[in-house]
């Protein structure tokens, strides 16, 4: 559980892009001349969160949609199942193979 | 409104933080060479900045979390098909029970009209045990044993009797002349006793009756004159064994 915590929470600081500014204001502060480095940190940053954010599963649509999309899953499987089951309880059938 | 995807929404943040950063940055470098006093503008910014990362980090947690809502929803998808393919199985055999049970309905009622159609037009077997020994006593279908040219006994079908079958319907000869020219006819027929008279139930009235010329019905009556004693005794023989199996039949 912990483990799961520390992750999720390196996960949020891994897309934030707060640290990255605070290390270019340092170094305009500073007037060093590493900022143009902290500034390609930040577009390359930038430009992977967006592919992260092309590759994530399932955000194509509203977390209510894909709600509905999920409830209607379940009805499906639900009705499905009793569905067979009626049948499979209503008798069975023995087919003859042709010989 | 329908709500906005959340890629949708990502990206758009994440657009805002590319902007306001690049903004702050800017601004700052600016202030900074040109030592310009900071009007509390790049504050704003930097809340913003702050506002739309918190927001960023909060949408990602909801992609990821979408992200695992969608695992689930491909497994219920692979569910589905698999019950899909289990109905489709089923709804399979039953077509093909429904096929089976069908020809064997009309199987069933097949037989049922053929009962039907015999039970209508049910025989006794003892009935019909009388009248093979009849036929068979009267040499219509065999020639006796020690049948010679010569014999009276006819070793061959009277011409009433080809006249009743199917071959006279279907030559629809005239009922007169050739019965003149067959005289072990009438002989045969005067042997045959009274007893065929009666119709039995596979016979056609108009058959039997209507093919018999009118002349022809007395026949049957008349002693005919090369009746002889020891063909009487044989046809005897015949209906007592005939009625004796037919008893024994019973």
């Amino acid at each position: 559980m912990a483990v799961a915590q520390t992750m999720q929470e390196k996960e949020s600081e891994d897309c934030s892009l707060l640290p990255l500014v605070h290390d270019i204001i340092k170094c305009i502060d500073k007037e060093s001349q590493d900022i143009h480095q902290e500034l390609n940190k930040l577009r390359t940053k930038i430009q992977e969160a967006r592919e992260q954010i092309s590759n994530m599963p399932g955000i194509d649509t509203s977390p209510e949609e894909q709600q509905q999309q999920l409830a209607s899953l379940r009805e499906q499987v639900r009705t499905k199942n009793q569905l067979l089951q009626k049948y499979k309880s209503l008798c069975m059938f023995e087919v003859p193979k042709a010989s | 409104m329908a709500e906005r995807a959340t890629k949708e929404r990502l990206l758009s943040v994440l657009d805002d933080l590319e902007v306001l950063s690049r903004e702050l940055i800017e601004m700052l470098a600016l202030s900074r060479s040109q030592k310009l006093p900071q009007a509390g503008e790049d504050t704003q910014i930097l809340d913003l900045l702050v506002q739309r990362d918190r927001e960023l980090q909060e949408l990602m947690e909801v992609g990821r979390e979408q992200g695992r809502v969608q695992e689930e929803m491909l497994l219920l998808e692979k569910e589905v098909e698999k019950r899909d393919s289990d109905i489709q199985q089923l709804q399979k055999q039953l077509k093909e029970a429904e096929h089976i049970l069908a020809t064997a309905v009309y199987q069933a009622k097949e037989k049922l009209k053929s009962i039907d159609k015999a039970k209508k037009g049910s025989i006794s077997s003892e009935e019909l045990i009388k009248y093979a020994h009849r036929i068979s006593a009267s040499n219509a279908v065999c020639a006796p044993l020690n049948w010679l040219p010569g014999d009276p006994r006819r070793p061959y079908p009277t011409d009433m009797e080809m006249r009743s079958g199917l071959l006279g319907h279907m030559a629809n000869l005239p009922t007169n002349g050739v019965n003149g020219h067959l005289p072990g006819d009438a002989l045969a027929a005067g042997r045959l006793p009274d007893v065929l008279t009666p119709q039995y139930p596979w016979q056609s009235s108009e058959v039997s009756v209507g093919m018999l010329p009118p002349h022809h019905g007395n026949d049957f009556g008349l002693e005919p004159p090369g009746h002889n004693k020891e063909n009487e005794d044989e046809v005897e023989a015949m209906s007592t064994d005939s009625s004796s199996s037919s008893s024994d039949s019973d």
